[in-house]
């Protein structure tokens, strides 16, 4: 039992080889550019937010259409900057967790540059209309199949540093990161390539991506984020993990539980009702790993919360878990025929969409990279203030736009449900949660510029101070 | 068992994997195989079980109009599924004829499924034959010149674009349409 390197039991904190053998050269390959990506795409975010006020804005130039920026902020977001953030975060963790050095930092900096390819030819193919046509699956195929190249280097790059670890009990984290590469792979082909088959059409072609789709965030961003979450929030708090039996109870849970739920997209709709109803069943037993995991979490921080006032990644660490909470308790709750009926397709949805992917994950992973790019740099990080600021940025922006979204999605479900009133009345009655929504995202925005800086300072600071050292 | 998969990574891959493939199998694969509806064009010839009509083929100027849709991202505000409420059988509806509902035989023939997460215009399930070209001409060049409040996105280069036009124009009327529904069968074209 206390051969893991978190030690389980930090009193004796892992026998933790020298840090100086991990150069972590892809690490900064790989975060550096995500969190450039975070601010870019955090461009188009906002336009996308500005065109629902102004509808005519940017609107006679194909290109800057809404229907093409759309999916370029979905996929910019989740690929070109979360899980690159994510991948990056791994190639940290898991060497520190193995006690032994990255199988091969080359394959890993060639597996950025691949990445780097990937997210730029989304850019220009997306916005000149070449997509798939498939949500969150829009790539274009020769982009997918490049992802899937970069994928199977990733996951090779870490399944061999695993093979080679140094402490044969396996760390929580581990556990999900290799979940998250193993499970990826197949949802990465179900949703872009299964619905490509002959013969898969319509209902099918639907249900196949809404496996896709749905565990896009069940099973490559919630197990990637909870690995950071279970590294970090030991880490940054300097406090064992409150229970590893719970541990395993969340993970298996996780990984008999999600995959069952894709058709709770479709309640309603044109697809078989005893699929709609599994859906159902397992979306209410999602409840389960997620508690064993908040709690798992919470209990860590027993006596603990003290740190919150001066830490800004346990902020966003603990923040996040209280999104994960209430983002998977809103996720089983829309899932029921009754509450369907009222926020499905509404306002409502990317409201508990961002809760998920900013509130939850996103927070959790700028909490690891706020964590590791001075540690990687062998320096501190610039400055804690300007981190604070982006936390209440991102916290208020959120929170914002969570509740604005949340308030005028129910009443335009509340509205839809009484066809009395013209469609069109129900579009006009928004139009103050959109301005709310813009205003939020210009503060969620001013967060992402002040963490930009406040990462790319540090960088550039640790670069001299090591380049001052060669010359000496 | 499980507590040994913390020690032996191959006995983790196969358990992860293992469980993954139990529901994803049955979530998947099974369902088409059980629900012949899937794969089916619709196709009924008697009133008695509610709505006539055939599911055809789209001709290649349909496919040209349907390929427009998926690159201007209509989706992405369209639903296209009149899904078992009231009000999506009222909402559906036109000139107080209530619509069918959407029934997976009507999208047999969809290359791209565009059923849709997001109703932020209405729902496009049914719009076939509600309006004809000369109102969408004006629908794309500003939406707001038909629709006040809309915040729709003018579409100047498919309106000006006769052949687009006609093309997308052919693909919306085609939506709906396998089930006759219209008591006076009064289409627009």
């Amino acid at each position: 039992m206390a051969t893991n390197a978190m030690g389980e039991s930090m009193a004796a904190p892992a026998a933790a080889a020298p840090p100086e053998i991990h150069s972590d050269t892809t690490v900064k390959w790989f975060v550096l550019g995500a969190v450039g990506y975070f601010f870019v795409v955090g461009i188009i975010a906002l336009i996308i937010a500005a065109k629902f006020v102004w509808p005519s804005f940017l609107g006679t130039i194909p290109y800057f259409t809404y229907g093409r920026m759309r999916p370029l902020h979905v996929n910019g977001m989740l690929f070109g900057w979360l899980l690159a953030a994510d991948i990056g975060l791994a190639y940290y963790i898991v060497p520190r967790l193995c006690g032994v050095k990255l199988w091969s930092e080359k394959l890993g900096v060639a597996t950025s540059i691949l990445w780097n390819i990937i997210i730029v030819s989304a850019i220009f193919s997306l916005l000149g209309g070449y997509q798939k046509g498939l949500e969150y699956a829009d790539l274009p195929t020769p982009v997918a199949v490049l992802v899937v190249i970069a994928w199977v280097m990733f996951g090779i790059n870490i399944f061999a540093t695993i093979a080679r670890r140094k402490y044969n009990q396996m760390y929580v984290s581990t556990w999900y990161l290799m979940g998250t590469i193993l499970w990826t792979a197949f949802v990465y082909l179900t949703g872009n390539f299964a619905t490509l088959l002959p013969g898969v059409t319509g209902v099918n072609q639907a249900n196949l991506t809404w496996m896709y789709t749905h565990n896009a965030v069940g099973l490559i961003f919630t197990p990637a984020g909870l690995a950071i979450a279970y590294y970090f929030i030991p880490r940054a708090s300097n406090t064992p993990l409150y229970s590893h039996k719970l541990s395993m109870i969340g993970f298996w849970s996780l990984a008999f539980v999600y995959v069952w739920t894709g058709a709770h997209h479709m309640l309603h709709g044109p697809i078989s009702q005893w699929l709609q109803t599994i859906a159902i069943v397992f979306s209410v037993m999602l409840l389960i790993p997620v508690w064993a995991v908040v709690y798992n979490f919470i209990a860590t921080m027993k006596g603990q919360w003290h740190q919150l006032n001066d830490n800004v990644s346990l902020k966003f660490l603990m923040s996040g878990t209280i999104f994960y909470l209430l983002t998977c308790f809103q996720g089983p709750m829309h899932s029921l025929r009754s509450v369907n009926a009222i926020v499905s397709k509404t306002d409502w949805i990317p409201g508990h969409a961002h809760m998920a992917v900013l509130g939850t994950f996103s927070f959790i992973t700028m909490a690891g990279v706020y964590y590791v790019i001075p540690r990687v740099f062998n320096t501190t990080l610039h400055s804690e203030s300007i981190a604070n600021w982006s936390f209440w940025l991102f916290m208020i922006g959120g929170l914002g736009m969570f509740t604005s979204l949340w308030l005028g999605g129910f009443w335009q479900g509340w509205q839809w449900n009484n066809p009395s009133i013209p469609f069109i009345d129900t579009v006009v009655a928004l139009k103050p949660v959109w301005m709310v929504r813009f205003l939020s995202g210009i503060l969620i925005f001013s967060g992402i510029v002040l963490f930009l800086y406040n990462i790319l300072s540090t960088a550039i600071a640790g670069g001299q101070a090591k380049a001052e050292l060669a010359r000496s | 068992m499980l507590h040994k998969t913390d020690s032996n990574a191959i006995l983790f891959v196969g358990a992860a994997l293992g469980l993954f493939f139990i529901g994803g199998l049955l979530t998947t694969v099974a369902p088409p195989l059980i629900d012949k509806s899937w794969n089916k064009p619709f196709e009924n010839h008697d009133p008695s079980k509610g709505p006539t009509g055939k599911l055809v083929e789209y001709t290649d100027q349909e496919m040209r109009g349907y390929k427009i849709y998926i690159r201007e991202g209509c989706k992405y505000c369209h639903t296209q599924q009149t899904r078992t409420l009231a009000s999506d059988v009222a909402r559906s509806g036109w000139k107080g004829v209530p619509s069918p509902v959407s029934t997976p035989d009507e999208f047999v023939y969809d290359y791209r499924q565009t059923f849709g997460t997001k109703r932020t215009g209405p729902d496009l399930s049914r719009i076939g034959g509600k309006y004809n070209k000369e109102w969408h001409r004006a629908h794309f060049r500003n939406p707001r010149d038909l629709v006040p409040g809309s915040i729709m996105p003018p579409f100047p280069w498919i309106a000006e674009n006769p052949q687009e036009l006609d093309d997308l124009v052919a693909y919306l009327q085609t939506r709906g349409r396998a089930k006759d529904w219209r008591p006076d069968n009064d289409y627009e074209k």
